[in-house]
């Protein structure tokens, strides 16, 4: 990127530092060549050589900011044009070139012309801009040739060679090219400047403020130019002080047209601006406040969608009066439309910035970002507190399913276990009654493996959910629970009165996980639990004195942490190696008005 | 088997027919008259505050939230200022209940439900409570013995010491400690006295005291 940028930089450097040569040069050639009685005033000259300086200047900064390559292309030509008319005696002796540099010495008119005619957008919009442009081409044309073939060496101007391409002589004919030629200029240049002129004046304030520089000295130009051809028609000698008006206005074009490109620049340097508040989430009535200042249009409404009602209103929810079919106001509409399109916005804005569509495209992408950024942001928020609210369900859930199997294991299969042993221990009494020891032994046997069934049914039941949980809560279960740790435990338990059960089956299987992972893992000789209500929060913290280490991904560790954080607590692990593990868990507690 | 003058009057309150049933029948077959069966711990409560009632056996979860009913009424009974023997069942050994049980005074005990299949040892457990003795299930006692402690007390004792332990946890006097490992009783009182010793508790002349000293050490281990 940078080395093609920087190429692009010199090689138009270049070009610039080429035609203010040539064009410096042929002044000064022009001037020296003239006999010293005819020169005309060094100030004027001076002027006059300026002019063409101040088009390259321009075309290097056009370059850089214009909306296209266009407006800077006709600039940098300007000067190849800018023949001073002296400059004919320079190559008064060359027949074959002073009839083709007389046939373009004014096309630097039609330069300027189109340059206007292409302003602010750099390209020609409308059907009359075109034929403006094309008639000034094609007299531009006829003039050259008309020149070329009839034009006798002008005495007044220099004592030209004869020209070598006439193909004969018809003055009357060549006078009325040459002063046609320049009366069609001077009427396209004021059809140019009415148009602008009339646009200016329909304009809003911020397009005048763009271009209230531009159809001023267009006018300045145009006015000028048409008092010398008057003054040329009727071949008199043109007025000193036109003359120099006539370049100030000329050398003013450019320079107008590059301020209002760089004011336009400026504008959407504020729609990023615009994007800046957009990204902080402001709402609608900053919005088109914000919107209104970044086009320095104070007329600017926004109307939104009104998805409900089908209709666009305004922040206030006062419906739009504005007909959108009305093309023809002072108003232009601007709608803009989500990616999917869904209409988001109407915005109502001056006429006059239609002509800036990059600027109102900054302005619909800044509103569409707005509006999608905010509207993703609510699905994104409502999709987390549905899967939130379902994940706590599940784990819900989950323990309302696993004191279900407890209680179907305890009023089911251990009731009948139980009735089973009592009716074994019958049988094997009656068996003795009757002296049948052997089947008694067998139906000892039998019991004490029953009873050793039972035993494991317990063990299981009651690590699917135990009931000393249900009745006691964290207060006696844990306790219970690290009674059954190999390591000794210390334990800290300041929970008075009962929890909602979520919390208290979270907090007890995270501490009978954490206690496992001791027992397996730590190689501690010494744990500790401590568990506190403080503020409505919950606080477990499960220590040991073990080898830590402990990954915060092992597998039962992230099940209890999904847990925790299904019912919006948090977990952390601090376990640096050699250093035991301290396991912290915070549970909210929900107020019991809350639920 | 102990002969009283005339059968001790029990009353059952569980809230699984099945096992009500059972339990009254192994308790009828040890020579015990059962007098009420009855469904919750509340109506277990007003059969006894009826009278002629010796001994209670209770499930301790029961209607209506199945959690610790049976304990509650256990509770119920002696702020009532009832003495009768009170047995409760459960299917779970679990120490936590078991202190709370005796700490609600003389002439209790807890039992795993299992014990059902062993006749003598449920309706020795009757008897002993409605003379007002202390029962506790061996597993409570073994679950509590094999908690762990960095300075366990417990390391003390001698292996015999320990086992003399386990049984006055269990609500064993000390005539049944030295019928039970076959000591002579002079033996199992110099034992006993060595244990309160060395793990720091007051000689109780009270029989359900002594348990409730010996389970509340062993459970805050």
């Amino acid at each position: 990127m940078a080395p093609g940028r920087k190429g692009r930089i010199i090689r138009r450097s270049i070009t610039i530092g080429i035609v203010v040569a040539l064009s410096l040069g042929m002044e000064v050639a022009g001037f020296v060549a003239t006999p010293a009685a005819e020169r005309p005033e060094v100030g004027y000259t001076t002027l006059h050589a300026i002019v063409p300086l101040v088009f390259a200047a321009c075309a290097g900064v056009a370059w850089a900011i214009g909306p296209s390559r266009v407006p800077a292309r006709l600039m940098v030509l300007f000067p190849v044009f800018w023949i001073p008319v002296p400059f004919l005696r320079v190559v008064e002796g060359l027949g074959w070139l002073w009839p083709l540099l007389y046939g373009v010495h004014l096309w630097w008119g039609v330069l300027t012309g189109v340059l206007v005619l292409l302003y602010p957008r750099g390209d020609l919009d409308g059907r009359l801009a075109r034929w403006v442009a094309g008639i000034a081409f094609g007299a531009s044309l006829v003039f050259l040739l008309g020149t070329v073939l009839l034009a006798q060496p002008p005495e007044e101007i220099c004592s030209c060679a004869p020209n070598p391409y006439a193909v004969g002589e018809a003055p009357v004919l060549y006078a009325a090219i040459d002063i046609g030629y320049r009366l069609v200029g001077v009427l396209l240049a004021l059809v140019i400047a009415a148009r602008l002129l009339v646009r200016w004046v329909r304009g809003s304030v911020p397009a005048r403020t763009v271009a209230f520089l531009m159809p001023l000295a267009l006018f300045a130009w145009a006015t000028t130019l048409a008092a010398q051809a008057v003054t040329y028609a009727a071949s008199g000698t043109a007025d000193q002080v036109l003359a120099t008006v006539s370049l100030v206005a000329i050398a003013s074009i450019p320079v107008s047209f590059v301020a209002g490109i760089a004011h336009t620049r400026n504008m959407r340097a504020r729609v990023a601006d615009l994007m800046r508040i957009t990204r902080e989430g402001a709402d609608r009535g900053l919005w088109a406040e914000s919107l209104a200042r970044t086009l320095r249009d104070a007329s600017v409404r926004v109307y939104w969608w009104d998805e409900e009602r089908g209709r666009y209103a305004d922040a206030s929810g006062e419906p739009i009066v504005h007909d959108p079919a009305d093309r023809h106001g002072d108003h232009g509409l601007l709608p803009v439309a989500s990616p999917t399109g869904m209409p988001i916005a109407l915005i109502r804005h001056d006429r006059v910035l239609t002509d800036n569509m990059r600027l109102l495209d900054g302005v619909s992408s800044a509103l569409r970002l707005s509006v999608d950024n905010g509207r993703l942001r609510s699905e994104i928020e409502r999709t987390l507190d549905q899967v939130r609210q379902s994940r706590a369900r599940i784990v819900e859930a989950g323990d309302e399913a696993r004191r279900r199997i407890e209680r179907d294991l305890h009023d089911g299969a251990q009731q009948r276990l139980v009735s089973l042993g009592m009716r074994l221990r019958l049988a094997a009494n009656q068996a003795r009654d009757r002296g049948m020891e052997p089947l008694g032994v067998e139906l000892d046997g039998n019991i004490a493996m029953l009873n050793d069934a039972l035993k494991e049914l317990r063990e299981l039941a009651h690590g699917i959910h135990p009931s000393l949980l249900s009745s006691g809560g964290l207060a006696l279960a844990v306790p219970e629970l690290a009674g059954r740790c190999p390591v000794p435990v210390e334990i800290d338990v300041q929970a008075e009165g009962r929890l909602p059960e979520v919390v208290e089956s979270t907090a007890y299987f995270a501490v009978a996980e954490s206690l496992a992972n001791i027992a397996k893992h730590a190689q501690a000789t010494r744990a500790w639990v401590r568990a506190h209500l403080v503020d409505g929060v919950l606080e477990i913290v499960v220590r040991d004195n073990g080898v830590g280490g402990a990954a915060p991904d092992g597998g039962g560790m992230l099940g209890i942490a999904d847990r925790v954080d299904a019912v919006g607590g948090d977990l952390a692990i601090d376990s640096p190696r050699g250093a035991g593990t301290t396991i912290t868990i915070r549970i909210p507690v929900p107020s019991p008005a809350a639920g | 088997m102990v002969e009283a003058s005339r059968p001790l009057r029990v009353a059952i309150a569980d809230d699984a027919l099945l096992l009500r049933e059972g339990i009254a029948k192994v308790l009828e077959g040890g020579g015990l008259d059962v007098v009420a069966s009855v469904g919750t711990g509340d109506e277990l409560v007003e059969t006894v505050r009826a009278g002629g009632i010796d001994a209670a056996v209770l499930d301790i979860r029961m209607p209506p939230s199945f959690r610790d009913e049976g304990i509650l009424a256990l509770e119920e009974l002696r702020a009532g200022g009832s003495t009768i023997g009170v047995l409760l069942l459960s299917m779970y050994a679990t120490p936590e209940y078991a202190l709370r049980v005796m700490g609600a005074g003389s002439g209790t005990g807890y039992l795993l439900k299992e014990r059902v299949s062993e006749p003598q040892t449920l309706v020795r457990a009757v008897e002993t409570v409605a003379s007002g003795g202390s029962v506790v299930d061996p597993e409570v006692v073994e679950q509590l013995v094999h908690r762990t402690r960095a300075d366990d007390p417990l390391s003390r004792l001698t292996e015999r010491e320990r086992s003399v332990l386990e049984l006055m946890a269990q609500g064993y006097s000390n005539g049944g400690i030295a019928q039970t490992l076959f000591l002579g009783l002079k033996t199992v009182e110099t034992h006993v006295r060595s244990i309160l010793q060395k793990l720091d508790l007051e000689e109780s002349p009270e029989h359900h005291r002594r348990v409730l000293a010996v389970l509340t050490l062993l459970g805050a281990r």
